[in-house]
């Protein structure tokens, strides 16, 4: 049954005004000497070890006046852009100021995805000859074929090698294998290779579990996601939140795969493409997503953490949990994509 | 946050609005609950409407509170244009949802800061229509919210009301429909109904470490104006929010262990664990460590050096009543903080002070003292008396002959062992011991070949000298090794190493670095794919390959590759840890020389398969 939407912020993500991406916000507010001097101000700011009685302070609150009048303040970044980190930093500069203590969802930073997952079902039939269609037959192994044809392209083939040699190499016994080069290599991998290969992989459907066994591995889990103790959700968020890219990916996965009681497939604006991408955006950071286990139908993925210890924030950190483990959104986006189905959009 | 003052039950309200309500339209009421009996609220509204992710749409100018009762209500009627100006000011979204701060008391709580309990959210979903027609309603939506409601209520605080039943919009506007609750459970449970049922509150003081979870149930019954009536029922949860007001207490009452220090002396060692119970769960996990504080109570410098405290709090569920109740068992562990020399010897009692800070109970009821009664025992070295092995004089370089080990040296760790061996004539010296760090024993090998070959020298004779390199104590023992059989002439066109030979036939007709007879070992797999039992060609398949390059085997690369080589591995494989093969399929064979090995199947056609391939298919 579809889990009831958890709060009412609505946020269907369409309509969005045309943007400049930070970088370039930057550069424009770096020619203009009111802007760039309150940039640098708000930036003091923020630096500061007390941030917030800092904000308080006259000249803060006049900076951040000035600023959300600049570029800076509507600027967004694209996901994988050159400079991704640079422009997220810009962005968070503002944005941090703006927002007063902890939200439980916060705006994402990414411009707003617009392509649909039928074009990637129709870029995936030229790419491969056989097994294009999603729903071949029941018998066939999807994963299996999701990996065939990665190997048979040089690009998906190399990143792919690379991350599974890195994520495998045992340092020690007490040590399973180098985390941090791991997560990078699985950052480069879903950032430099068509989604047609990467979602395959990664959202195949399956019947039987030897194939769903090959789904949760496919981000070798051993390595990349598991580790000798699980942490409190809510604390893994914060730590997340230290962050500016891991910070940014768990927005955007907020703002693209929020349960929404508003549409058809409860997400938002119907776009399953930008619940799965931010999904997978995740993966190679502290808040790495994966399959708990290897039941071929009953999907559910989670980061590694729970909510033991929790204390009196047991019902938040349920909520935050549940919008990975109980999403109807992504849920419905996982298994459109396996069987190759997609919202029609067009009347 | 204050320990004392008036809370609301819920972080969250909702409610629609709809295109040209009239004014004075109630809305919703929001319920405060209070610390202290006596306490009054005051409510009181934000200044700004705010849409999605908080930005901040403009100042509100439709919609008032009363301060005593918590009733929000419609001051103001909201038409299109009203809307559409909200909505411009709304960064792009779509106007769906906004919302208004309400804030408790008089204090001026900064705008920006709205958190529970201080602080709550009320939800407007908008819908950009006008009130729909009184008949149109279902039974549904003119019981139960859109949006699931849960509850807040601490513990141990006065009883008082949470919840009012109705939705005013509907019964204002549509005054015909009556709209009649009832809660179901029994008298069981701490919650009540005034006689119409307009409201709910709690009975009594709950208190979490009996239960911390209810889910209310309640049934609505719909008249309309015609006859039929129709019943609806609901249900939402109640969470009871925790105080520390628990003391920490022994788990199982045990306050003291014991424990002796003697063969494990190494930094990090776990002398003794004691456990603390705690019923409460705050503080939560991310202040627990700072709140929840334990010291070394110990004026020793020497103590407070050698150990430190390790505490890790994990969460449990205790049976109270049929219920599933959370607590904290607290687990402290005595470590060694530095490595102890065996000379060390001592009895000492510790005592750490465990102290829950953010206790609310009487007295000194947050402490507990932990008590642990520590023997540090000295080590002494002792070696059996005398030592014998046979040795073939075939025996090639670096072939194993036995180990020497002090009494318990497999249970030592952080004690640094050295053997030496002292010749008792200078000319059969034929023989070299290393130290394996791993179980601090020493392994006797061969390092003169020539030596060992002399006629003279059919029995070797040594003094064994094992030596701590911390105090250097040392003790000995004497070691007679009898050389075995007759030697003969190497064969010619060997490799220097018995990993080199891929079939079985040439591993046994040679001999390589290592064999301790003069001749290699050949190791038949069991040929089930890539296994750990590969087919390979070793000086002796006692010591090679067992997956561990040992203090022999890392003296030369051509003695064992198969657990020492750091190099290529061609065909199907498992890379050992650090070095070495860990599976193989097939055959393995290597070229120490080339830092290569190859392993494949023993009629190999197919084409090889490397680490990648395998992980594919």
């Amino acid at each position: 049954s579809l889990a009831s939407p958890s709060s009412p912020q609505g946020s269907e993500l369409h309509g969005w005004r045309p943007q400049v991406d930070c970088v370039r916000a930057n550069e424009l507010c770096a020619a203009e000497s009111n802007c760039s001097s309150r940039y640098r101000t708000l930036r003091q700011c923020l630096a500061g070890r007390d941030r917030n009685t800092m904000l308080a302070n006259k000249e803060c609150q006049a900076a951040l006046e000035v600023l959300q009048e600049s570029p800076l303040y509507d600027c967004r970044c694209k996901r994988g852009m050159k400079k991704e980190l640079q422009c997220l930093q810009i962005y968070w500069s503002i944005h941090l100021g703006l927002t007063e203590g902890e939200e439980f969802y916060e705006a994402s930073p990414y411009e707003p995805v617009t392509s649909r997952l039928s074009d990637i079902f129709r870029l995936a039939s030229i790419f491969s000859g056989t097994g294009a269609d999603p729903v071949v037959s029941a018998k066939s192994n999807h994963c299996l074929d999701a990996a065939k044809a990665c190997n048979l392209n040089d690009n998906c083939k190399k990143l792919r090698s690379s991350y599974i040699s890195i994520c495998n190499r045992e340092i020690s016994p007490t040590e399973r294998c180098n985390r941090r080069k791991c997560h990078k290599a699985l950052r480069q991998f879903f950032d430099r290779v068509p989604s047609e290969y990467t979602y395959r992989m990664l959202f195949c459907s399956c019947q039987d579990q030897a194939c769903a066994e090959r789904r949760r591995q496919t981000i070798l889990p051993s390595c990349s996601y598991e580790d000798k103790e699980k942490p409190n959700c809510l604390d893994l968020r914060s730590l997340c939140r230290t962050d500016h890219l891991c910070r940014s990916r768990l927005a955007d996965f907020h703002a693209n795969c929020r349960a929404s009681y508003r549409t058809i497939t409860s997400c938002p604006a119907d776009n399953y493409q930008a619940c799965l991408g931010s999904y997978a955006g995740m993966i190679g950071f502290d808040m790495t997503p994966n399959y708990v286990d290897s039941n071929p139908t009953g999907i559910v993925v989670s980061p590694w953490c729970n909510c033991r210890g929790s204390g009196n924030m047991e019902e938040e950190c349920e909520k935050f949990l549940k919008d990975f483990t109980e999403n109807p959104c992504l849920r419905n986006a996982i298994q459109a994509f396996g069987n190759g189905t997609d919202v029609n959009m067009s009347p | 946050e204050a320990p004392l003052g008036l809370y609301f039950s819920r972080d969250a309200y909702w409610e629609r609005l709809y295109v040209d309500q009239p004014a004075g339209t109630p809305l919703l009421y929001v319920h405060a609950l209070r610390d202290a009996p006596g306490e009054v609220p005051s409510f009181r509204l934000g200044q700004h409407l705010y849409g999605v992710y908080r930005t901040r749409l403009h100042e509100n100018d439709w919609i008032r509170i009363n301060e005593t009762t918590g009733l929000l209500y419609l001051n103001q009627s909201l038409d299109h244009s009203s809307w559409e100006q909200l909505s411009i000011r709304n960064g792009g979204f779509p106007l769906l949802t906004i919302f208004l701060q309400v804030f408790l008391g008089s204090t001026a709580q900064r705008e920006g800061e709205c958190h529970w309990p201080g602080c709550t959210r009320v939800y407007f979903s908008f819908i950009n229509d006008t009130f729909p027609n009184c008949s149109s309603f279902k039974a549904q939506d003119l019981c139960i919210p859109e949006t699931a409601v849960s509850f807040r209520v601490r513990e141990n605080r006065p009883p008082g009301t949470f919840y009012h039943f109705h939705m005013l919009p509907v019964q204002f506007l549509c005054p015909n429909i009556s709209v009649k609750y009832s809660l179901l459970e029994g008298d069981s449970l701490p919650f009540r109904c005034d006689p119409d049922c307009l409201e709910v509150s709690t009975r009594w003081a709950l208190d979490r470490e009996l239960r911390e979870k209810y889910v209310l149930e309640a049934l609505c019954i719909v008249a309309g104006p015609g006859a039929n009536k129709e019943t609806v029922t609901l249900s939402f949860p109640v969470t009871v929010y925790d105080e520390d007001d628990s003391a920490p207490t022994f788990s199982g009452g045990v306050g003291t262990a014991s424990a002796v220090v003697e063969f494990k002396r190494k930094e990090g060692t776990v002398v003794a664990t004691l456990q603390v119970f705690d019923a409460d769960v705050v503080p939560a996990s991310g202040e627990l460590v700072r709140r929840y504080t334990n010291t070394l109570l110990s004026g020793d410098s020497w103590a407070q050096q050698t150990f430190r405290v390790e505490h890790s709090p994990i969460e449990t569920l205790v049976q109270v009543n049929n219920n599933s109740v959370r607590a904290t068992m607290h687990n402290y562990k005595l470590i060694l903080n530095r490595s102890l020399s065996i000379s060390e010897s001592r009895v000492l009692q510790l005592e750490v002070l465990v102290n829950d800070s953010d206790f609310q109970g009487p007295g000194a009821g947050g402490i507990l003292v932990l008590h642990f009664n520590v023997s540090v025992l000295p080590v002494t070295l002792n070696l059996p008396r005398a030592y014998s092995f046979p040795v073939n004089k075939r025996a090639r370089r670096y072939a194993q002959i036995g180990k020497i080990c002090v009494e318990n040296c497999q249970e030592f760790s952080g004690v640094s062992i050295q053997y030496k061996l002292q010749p008792s004539s200078t000319n059969c010296t034929a023989l070299g011991v290393v130290t394996s760090p791993e179980d601090t024993s020493g392994t006797l090998f061969v390092n003169d070949t020539e030596a060992l070959r002399r006629p003279e020298c059919t029995k070797l004779q040594y003094t064994v000298v094992a030596t701590d390199r911390q105090t250097r104590r040392q003790t000995q023992a004497s070691l007679v090794v009898t050389v075995e059989g007759t030697s003969i002439a190497e064969e010619v066109g060997c490799p220097k190493s018995c990993a080199v030979n891929k079939r079985r036939p040439e591993c046994e007709e040679c001999g390589g670095l290592g064999s301790p007879t003069g001749r290699c070992e050949w190791r038949q797999g069991d040929g089930k794919g890539i296994t750990r039992n590969f087919s390979t060609c070793s000086p002796s398949t006692r010591t090679c390959p067992d997956g561990h390059c040992d203090a022999v085997e890392s003296r030369d690369a051509n003695i064992c590759p198969q657990d020492c080589l750091r190099a290529d591995i061609v065909g199907g494989h498992e890379r050992g840890e650090r070095q070495g093969i860990k599976a193989g399929y097939g055959i393995c064979n290597c070229f120490p020389d080339e830092k290569k090995c190859f392993c494949e199947p023993e009629d190999s056609q197919g084409p090889l398969c490397d680490a990648l391939c395998r992980t594919i298919i």
